[in-house]
């Protein structure tokens, strides 16, 4: 957990019901500035949910949300939303406006002292001056998703809550967004990423949480995947490996798979077994190609973090139709 | 303020962008307007008859020939200014029931092209949100019923007999178009907006909104028979009585704007 001081938004307990249903149960995570926190789950876990009570959309069932430490109440919601910006799942954006009248409408919403300027500079940053005069129903995709995103920044936000930024975008459109996200965690915004992309989240987030109602996991990718699989250390060699694994298990290593010509090897600490590695292959003849810590997919983790929740659940009515 | 004025702007912006959905309020309104016109001019010209001699208007003759504004009538003349100041209601009316589908259509419409949440996701309260929406409905419905309200005079002057113009430039004749109409308006639009944040059909937005035309349609009715007259004192009490109501619709619109309901449920 991190300093309570040194937080933008903290999360306490927060959960949610919808009748019987646990949408969300019992979340607590916290974020500090220039932070990106990534929120993975499956569809119903309890992500939009989650994420609509940090943007004072819906009041949590229990639990309660810091904002800068200020509690967030029904009363000083919207003022505090002022201080969060969030990308919806879908843009919504008016179709029949321009993409400046879109623009000009929440800048004057969100009571920016020039809006029209506030807007220009918008368009610049996103690259949309150019289209500006049209219609938002005549973007592509992407483009509406990026319209979306320059609104969201519009008013400058500490917080920047983002519900599957690129959802559906291209690759190119996707790579923009992971870009812009990254431009912003230099600015020392704090941004809570909710999203299925693990790609996206091994690329950008210092820390992750995984939901399927309540939280299953929270920590940096690095530290979930040493919790579940170890340090290992993957050689590949000239030939076959089969032969060398056993050199290893002399030099007293135990956790060994040699598959092909390649050789996996669970150690303490990777830094360290590494060159012992080498050298006890090298004196026993093999040649080797290349050596790298080896770090499973984080799709790997979150599987692995998933089926082991599943397992562990007692029968309950959590799960959802809608997140 | 400044967020209402926000997005009353995108209200109307949006209208100027799709004036098609004003249109059924335009015929409405103007084709309201004519059937004074067929029934104190155009048919008595065809039937070759004055309305002076059915002795379906003595009431007409009667009521009038009492007001100061009407003496210098002849009955051809009072009976067209009760006619055409009977009317007057209908011309309110009229614009209301149709930009009743624009109010019914507020908050549905948002929410169905999902634009409803990243707008609830700014400092927005829910009355700044409920005004503009029903500000975005009724400007227009006022510049309608004033257009109507110009043609109709335009029509009288050119039409009616002379001095039926200016029979209709009583207090009572402007309290209706400028005090009456637009608070019933208000009132209506209210409804509408109100049941466009409760129903997720904008077909029963727009019929629980369109109840209001039931009272109004009752005093026109009881108008046209003599049962009641619209004085002054009566606009008065009427005038206060809409300022209640809405004042009551804005706060019952904000009591049942459920945004979590409309986030999480709506489909």
């Amino acid at each position: 957990m991190l300093l309570g001081a040194r937080c933008v938004l903290t999360a306490s307990h927060l959960t949610r019901r919808f009748g019987d249903r646990v949408a969300v149960g019992d979340v607590s995570f916290e974020l500090a500035p220039g932070q990106i926190f990534a929120l993975l789950g499956p569809n119903g876990a309890g992500k939009t949910t989650t994420l609509r009570m940090l943007a004072g959309l819906i009041r949590p069932t229990s639990g309660s949300i810091h904002l800068g430490g200020e509690i967030l109440t029904p009363q000083n919601a919207p003022r505090l939303r002022s201080r969060i910006g969030f990308l919806t799942e879908t843009p919504g954006l008016w179709d029949r406006l321009s993409v400046r009248r879109n623009l000009l409408v929440y800048a004057r919403l969100h009571g920016l002292p020039a809006p029209d300027r506030s807007v220009d500079e918008a368009l610049d940053a996103f690259d949309m001056r150019d289209r500006a005069r049209d219609a938002a129903a005549q973007l592509s995709k992407g483009l509406k998703q990026r319209v979306a995103l320059a609104r969201t920044l519009l008013h400058r936000p500490d917080v920047i809550l983002l519900d599957e930024p690129t959802a559906g975008l291209d690759p190119e459109s996707a790579r923009e967004v992971r870009e812009l996200v990254l431009r912003l965690r230099s600015e020392r915004r704090t941004i809570l990423v909710s999203t299925h992309n693990l790609d996206e989240v091994e690329r950008v987030a210092n820390r992750v949480a995984i939901l399927r109602s309540r939280l299953v996991a929270v920590d940096t990718p690095a530290a979930l995947r040493a919790r579940l699989f170890g340090a290992r250390v993957r050689v590949v060699l000239a030939q076959q490996a089969g032969p060398l694994a056993r050199v290893l298990a002399d030099a007293g290593f135990s956790d060994i798979t040699a598959d092909g010509s390649s050789l996996s090897v669970g150690v303490d600490d990777a830094s360290v077994a590494a060159p012992r590695i080498v050298r006890r292959l090298v004196e026993a003849g093999a040649d080797i190609q290349s050596v790298a810590a080896e770090e499973p997919p984080l799709e790997q983790v979150y599987l692995r973090l998933l089926e082991d929740e599943v397992r562990q659940e007692p029968p309950t009515t959590h799960g959802s139709s809608r997140s | 303020m400044s967020r209402v004025l926000a997005l009353l702007g995108k209200e109307l912006a949006d209208l100027r962008q799709n004036p098609a959905v004003f249109l059924p309020a335009v015929l409405t309104g103007f084709l309201s307007i004519l059937l004074p016109f067929f029934i104190a001019i155009i048919v008595p010209q065809f039937a070759g008859e004055r309305l002076s001699d059915s002795s379906d208007f003595e009431i007409a003759v009667e009521m009038y020939r009492r007001q100061p504004s009407m003496r210098a009538l002849d009955p051809e003349g009072a009976i067209q200014a009760w006619i055409f100041q009977q009317f007057l209601v209908l011309l309110v009316l009229a614009p209301v029931a149709g930009s009743m589908s624009v109010a019914a259509y507020s908050v549905i419409g948002e929410k169905q092209a999902r634009s409803l949440e990243p707008l609830l996701a700014t400092p927005l309260t829910t009355f700044e949100l409920l005004a503009a929406k029903v500000l975005g409905s009724l400007l227009p419905a006022l510049m309608l019923t004033l257009a109507c309200f110009g043609v109709y005079l335009g029509g009288v002057a050119l039409l009616a007999q002379p001095g039926v113009f200016l029979a209709l430039l009583t207090p009572s004749s402007l309290a209706i178009v400028f005090v009456l109409g637009p608070l019933a308006a208000l009132a209506a639009l209210q409804l509408a907006v109100c049941a466009s944040s409760r129903v997720n059909d904008a077909r029963s937005a727009q019929q629980i909104g369109a109840l209001i035309i039931l009272p109004i349609a009752a005093l026109l009715v009881l108008q046209l028979t003599g049962s009641f007259l619209l004085t002054i004192p009566a606009i008065v009490f009427i005038a206060l009585a809409l300022a209640g109501v809405n004042a009551g619709l804005m706060l019952v619109g904000i009591a049942l704007f459920d945004r979590e309901s409309i986030l999480t449920r709506w489909r």
